[in-house]
C-alpha cells in the first residue's frame, strides 16, 4: 500500500536526512518540528496575552493615571497614555482570547499532542503529516488575523472572549465592527486548525501504536491528549457554526441572535457554552495527563490507580457535555434546568477528586526528586485543587447568583488555568526540553523561576477571591466609581504590583529557555530515568523517530521495580518472562 | 482491508480500528461534521420551537417540487458514487471512470439547481433579511430566511467542495492511479459524498417538508 | 463485503420511493403532529439506508460503527435541554 511505502521512505530518512532547510524547519511535516513550531508561536502569544493583562491591571489599580510608556498608543486607544473605556473592553477581550485560544490550548494540544503522541506510542510520525503541517499554518494565520484586528478602525473585538450576542452582533453596541469580524474569521481558522489536529491525533492513537502498546499500556499523558482530541473534535465545530451565524448576523442581515426579529441572544449562550464547557476540559485534561507522567517519575513510584485515572479522565470528558448551563445561571433559566445543571456540575468533583487523591497517593512515601518539572507538577496539584474547590462553590445555583461576574470568578479561572494548566505547561517544558532540543535547561534558574512564579502568582490571584466576595465586579473599567468598592483599592494596587512582579518573574524562564538552546548542558538519551518510549531514542530524535519499531512489554510507570537493579524499567526492556514474538499475525497478510 | 495492522516497512502494529488510516481519518472527520450540522440544525429547531414563533407552511415560500427533483439528483449521484466504488473493487477501470464522471456531473447539477432556486427566491424578495412586503405575508420571515440560507448554503458549500475533490479523484482515475487492490481514495471521497447526501436527506425533510 | 453483490439499485429504488412518499405525506393534509412524526421516521430511515449500505457501515467492524455513532447523542442533549427552557 502507498502509505506503507511512504512511511518506509520516512524511515530511511532517519539515517540520512537530506531535506532542504525550508522542508526541515519551516514547512516541515515532521511531528516533532511542528510541535516545536507550535511551542515558539504559543510562547509568543503567551507573551502578548501577558502584556495585555499588565495593561488591564494598571487601569484597575490606577484608574485615570497615564500608563508608563503610554505614549506608544494611538489617540483612539489611550490618549496621553490614559486607557479609554472602549480600549479597556478590548484589552479584556483580547487577553482572554489570546490566553485561551492562542496560548493555553495550543500549548497543551498543539505542542505536546504533536510532540508526544507518535514518540510515546512508537510511531514514525502522525497518521497525516501534511494535514499536520496545514494545521500549524492555519493556526499561524489565525493568530496573525487576530493580531491584525488591533490595527483596524474601531480596534479589536470588545465583547468579551465569549462574544455574547447581541453585543457582538450589532456593531453600534460595542463600537467595533471590523475588529469583531476579524475575531470571528480568526477563530474559524483556528477551528479548522484544531479540527485537522484532532483528526490526526485520534487516528494516530487508534491505529499507529507500536506492537505491545495496548490501550491500557499508554501513558496517561497520551490518554488525556486522546480524550482531549475527541472533545475538541466534537466541540469546536459547534463554535464554528455559531460563529458563522454571528458573522452572518453582522454582514448579510440574518437575525439568529437579534431579538427584534425573533432571534434569541440566549441561543448564542447555549451554543457557545455547549462548546465552551468541553473547551474548559480541553484546557485542563492534557495538563492532568502530563502531570501524572511527571509525578510518577518524580516520585519514583508507579502511578497510583492507573485505571481509575483513565476512567476519571473519560468521566470528566463525558460529564463536560451536560453541564454547560452552569455558565448561564444568571440568564433566568428554568429552575428545573438550573438544578439539574448544578447537580451534574457537582458530580464532576468525583472524578476530579479521584485524580487528586491518586496524585497524592502516588507521592505518598515515594522517593521524591524535587527537580524543576516535579516542583511545577506538585504546584499544579495544589493550585488546581484550590481552583477546583472554588469551582464547587460556583456550581451551586444560589451562591453563583451572588458571585457571578465578580473577581471570585476571575480568581477561580486563573487558579485553574494559570495555577493548573500553566504550571503543568512549565513542568512539561522543563521535562521534555532535553528531548526536544538535546540540551538541558539550567536547573538552578528553573527553580528560581518556579519559586518566584509560585509566590507572586498566589499574591496576585488569592486576594481576588476576597475582593470578589466583597462584590468587586470583573471587567470593570474604574472600580473607584462606586463608594462601596473604594476600600478595596489598596488591595487592587497590591494585586497589580504583584502582577507586575509575576510578569518580571518570567524573565529567568525566557533567558533560561533561549540560553539553554545554545549553551545548555548536552542531554543524555534518558536524563530523567523515565520509562517512556521517547527516552529510548537520541535527544533530539531523528526524523522518523525509531530506527526499528519498538516492541512494548509493559505499562509506562514501572518505577522502583524489584525485578531490576535500577529504579526504572523502560517499556521496551524485555524481562525473562516476556515473549519476544510479534503480536498476532493477520490471516491472509 | 487486511493491512490495517501493518505500520512501517511491514512491521506489525498493535491492532487499532482494523481499517486503514485514511478511512479512519475520514470517519473521524465526519463525526466532527455531524457536530457542525448539529449546531446549525439544532439552532433552527430551537428558534422555530420558541413560544410565539409561527412558521410558514411547507411550499408557501419554497419550491418543493423543484427541490424534490434536486434531492433525487443527489440520491442518483450517491448511487453512481457507490457504483464507481463497486467497479474498482472488481477491477473495472472503465466503470470507475464512467461512474465518477457521472457523479461529478450530477453533483455540479445539484449545485446549479440550488443556485437557480436561490436566484428565484431572491427575485421574489426572499432574502436572509426578509424584504418589507414578504415580511408582512410570511410569519417569522426573518428567521425563516436566516435559517434557510444558512443551512442550505452550508450544505451547498459542502457539495461544492465535494465536487472539487471528486474532480481531482476523477483525474487520478483517468490516469489509472486506482487499482483493484489500492483504491482507498475512491472509498474515502465516497464516504464524504454519501455523508453530504445523508445530511441533505435530513435537511430536505426538516427545512422543506416540516 | 468483497465479492458479494450489493443491493445498490434496490437501495436506490427505496430512497427514490421514500422521497416521493415524503412529499406526498407533507401535502396530504394529515394532522400536523402526525405529519411531523411520519416525516421524521421516513427521513431517519432514508439516512440509515445511506449510512448502512452506501457508506458500508453494515459491513464494517463494530468498533467503527460505534465511533460513527458516538456523537449522535449530543444533538439530542443540546436540543432537548434547550427545549426544556420553553416548557414552563
Amino acid at each position: 500500500m502507498a502509505t506503507v511505502e511512504a512511511v518506509a521512505g520516512q524511515m530511511a530518512h532517519a539515517h540520512h536526512d537530506d531535506r532542504s532547510f525550508l522542508r526541515r524547519y519551516i514547512f516541515s511535516t515532521d511531528h516533532k518540528m511542528i510541535g516545536i513550531q507550535f511551542l515558539f508561536a504559543c510562547l509568543f502569544f503567551l507573551l502578548v496575552g501577558g502584556l495585555l493583562a499588565m495593561l488591564i491591571r494598571w487601569q484597575v489599580a490606577f484608574p485615570g493615571k497615564p500608563l508608563p510608556f503610554g505614549g506608544i498608543f494611538p489617540e483612539t486607544m489611550a490618549p496621553n497614555g490614559i486607557i479609554l473605556p472602549e480600549f479597556y473592553n478590548a484589552l479584556v477581550t483580547m487577553h482572554g482570547t489570546f490566553m485561551i485560544f492562542f496560548a493555553i490550548m495550543p500549548l497543551l494540544v498543539g505542542v505536546y499532542a504533536n510532540y508526544l503522541i507518535p514518540l510515546k506510542l512508537g510511531a514514525p510520525d502522525m497518521a497525516f503529516p501534511r494535514l499536520n503541517m496545514m494545521s500549524f499554518w492555519l493556526f499561524v494565520s489565525s493568530g496573525i488575523i487576530m493580531l491584525a484586528s488591533f490595527f483596524v478602525e474601531g480596534g479589536p473585538s470588545a465583547a468579551g472572549w465569549t462574544v455574547y450576542a447581541p453585543l457582538s452582533a450589532v456593531p453600534e453596541y460595542s463600537g467595533v465592527s471590523a475588529g469583531q469580524q476579524l475575531w470571528i474569521v480568526s477563530i474559524v481558522f483556528f477551528a479548522a486548525s484544531s479540527l485537522l489536529g484532532s483528526v490526526n491525533y485520534i487516528t494516530t492513537v487508534i491505529n499507529m501504536r507500536a506492537p505491545g502498546m495496548t490501550l491500557f499500556r499508554m501513558p496517561l499523558s497520551i490518554w488525556s491528549l486522546f480524550i482531549t482530541a475527541i472533545l475538541a473534535l466534537l466541540a469546536v465545530p459547534i463554535l464554528a457554526g455559531a460563529l458563522v451565524m454571528l458573522l452572518f448576523d453582522q454582514t448579510i442581515g440574518t437575525t439568529f441572535f437579534l431579538p427584534e426579529h425573533g432571534g434569541q441572544p440566549l441561543l448564542w449562550q447555549h451554543l457557545f457554552w455547549f462548546f465552551g464547557h468541553p473547551e474548559v476540559y480541553i484546557l485542563i485534561l492534557p495538563a492532568m495527563g502530563m502531570v501524572s507522567d511527571i509525578i510518577a517519575n518524580g516520585s519514583r513510584k508507579p502511578i497510583f490507580g492507573y485505571h481509575s485515572m483513565v476512567f476519571a479522565i473519560a468521566g470528566i470528558a463525558f460529564l463536560g457535555w451536560i453541564v454547560w448551563g452552569h455558565h448561564m445561571f444568571q440568564s433566568g433559566m428554568n429552575p428545573l434546568l438550573g438544578t439539574s445543571f448544578m447537580v451534574s456540575t457537582m458530580a464532576i468533583a468525583v472524578p476530579t477528586a479521584i485524580k487528586v487523591c491518586n496524585w497524592l497517593a502516588t507521592m505518598w512515601r515515594g522517593n521524591i526528586q524535587f527537580h524543576t518539572p516535579m516542583l511545577n507538577a506538585t504546584a499544579f496539584v495544589a493550585m488546581f485543587t484550590v481552583g477546583g474547590l472554588s469551582g464547587i462553590f460556583m456550581a451551586s445555583n444560589s451562591l453563583d447568583i451572588f458571585i457571578h461576574d465578580t473577581y471570585f470568578i476571575v480568581a477561580h479561572i486563573h487558579y485553574v488555568l494559570f495555577g493548573g494548566s500553566l504550571f503543568a505547561i512549565f513542568a512539561a517544558i522543563y521535562f521534555w526540553y532535553p528531548k526536544m532540543f538535546g540540551r538541558m535547561m539550567n536547573e538552578t534558574w528553573g527553580k528560581v523561576h518556579f519559586a518566584l512564579t509560585f509566590v507572586f502568582y498566589n499574591l496576585v490571584f488569592f486576594p481576588m477571591h476576597i475582593i470578589g466576595i466583597g462584590g468587586h465586579m470583573r471587567r470593570i473599567y474604574d472600580p473607584t466609581q462606586y463608594t462601596f468598592m473604594q476600600p478595596m483599592q489598596p488591595m487592587n494596587r497590591f494585586i497589580t504590583i504583584s502582577a507586575f512582579l509575576l510578569f518580571v518573574s518570567q524573565i529567568p524562564f525566557v533567558i533560561n529557555f533561549f540560553w539553554s538552546l545554545f549553551k545548555g548542558k548536552k542531554a543524555e538519551i534518558n536524563p530523567w530515568r523515565d520509562n517512556g518510549l521517547e527516552w529510548t531514542v537520541p535527544s533530539p530524535p531523528a526524523h522518523g523517530n525509531f530506527e526499528i519499531t519498538p516492541t512494548v512489554y509493559r505499562g509506562p510507570y514501572e518505577f522502583s521495580s524489584p525485578e531490576v537493579d535500577e529504579d526504572f524499567l523502560p517499556q521496551t526492556t524485555p524481562l525473562n518472562g516476556d515473549r519476544r514474538t510479534a503480536p498476532e499475525q493477520v490471516p491472509g497478510d | 482491508m487486511s493491512d490495517a495492522v501493518v505500520m512501517s516497512g511491514g512491521v506489525h502494529a498493535e491492532p487499532g480500528m482494523r481499517v486503514y488510516n485514511q478511512k479512519l481519518g475520514m470517519w473521524v472527520f465526519l463525526t466532527s461534521e455531524v457536530m457542525f450540522f448539529t449546531g446549525l440544525i439544532g439552532s433552527y429547531l430551537i428558534l422555530r420551537s420558541a413560544p410565539g414563533v409561527e412558521w410558514a407552511l411547507p411550499g408557501e415560500v419554497l419550491n418543493v417540487p423543484l427541490t424534490a427533483f434536486n434531492t433525487f439528483i443527489l440520491i442518483c449521484s450517491s448511487v453512481t458514487m457507490v457504483k464507481a466504488f463497486a467497479a474498482i473493487e472488481s477491477g473495472d477501470q472503465k466503470g470507475l471512470r464512467l461512474y465518477l464522471v457521472a457523479t461529478v456531473v450530477l453533483g455540479a447539477f445539484f449545485v446549479g439547481v440550488q443556485g437557480f432556486e436561490y436566484y428565484k427566491l431572491i427575485e421574489e424578495g426572499f432574502l436572509p433579511h426578509c424584504g418589507e412586503e414578504l415580511a408582512a405575508l410570511v410569519p417569522s420571515c426573518h428567521l425563516y430566511g436566516s435559517t434557510f440560507y444558512t443551512m442550505t448554503g452550508f450544505h451547498g458549500t459542502h457539495v461544492s467542495i465535494g465536487v472539487l475533490c471528486m474532480i481531482w479523484v476523477t483525474v487520478k482515475a483517468f490516469r489509472g492511479k486506482y487499482t483493484q487492490g489500492d483504491h482507498g481514495g475512491v472509498e474515502v471521497i465516497g464516504l464524504y459524498w454519501h455523508f453530504v447526501d445523508l445530511v441533505w436527506i435530513l435537511l430536505f425533510t426538516i427545512v422543506y417538508l416540516i | 463485503m468483497e465479492g458479494k453483490k450489493q443491493p445498490y439499485m434496490f437501495i436506490f429504488g427505496a430512497l427514490a420511493v421514500l422521497t416521493v412518499v415524503e412529499v406526498g405525506v407533507a401535502f396530504i393534509g394529515l394532522p400536523r403532529t402526525l405529519t411531523i412524526w411520519v416525516l421524521v421516521f421516513l427521513a431517519v430511515w432514508k439516512a440509515l439506508l445511506v449510512a448502512l449500505y452506501f457508506m458500508h457501515l453494515k459491513f464494517e467492524p463494530l468498533r467503527l460503527v460505534l465511533l460513527a455513532a458516538a456523537p449522535l447523542p449530543l444533538p439530542f442533549v443540546l436540543v432537548l435541554i434547550v427545549l426544556v427552557e420553553y416548557a414552563r
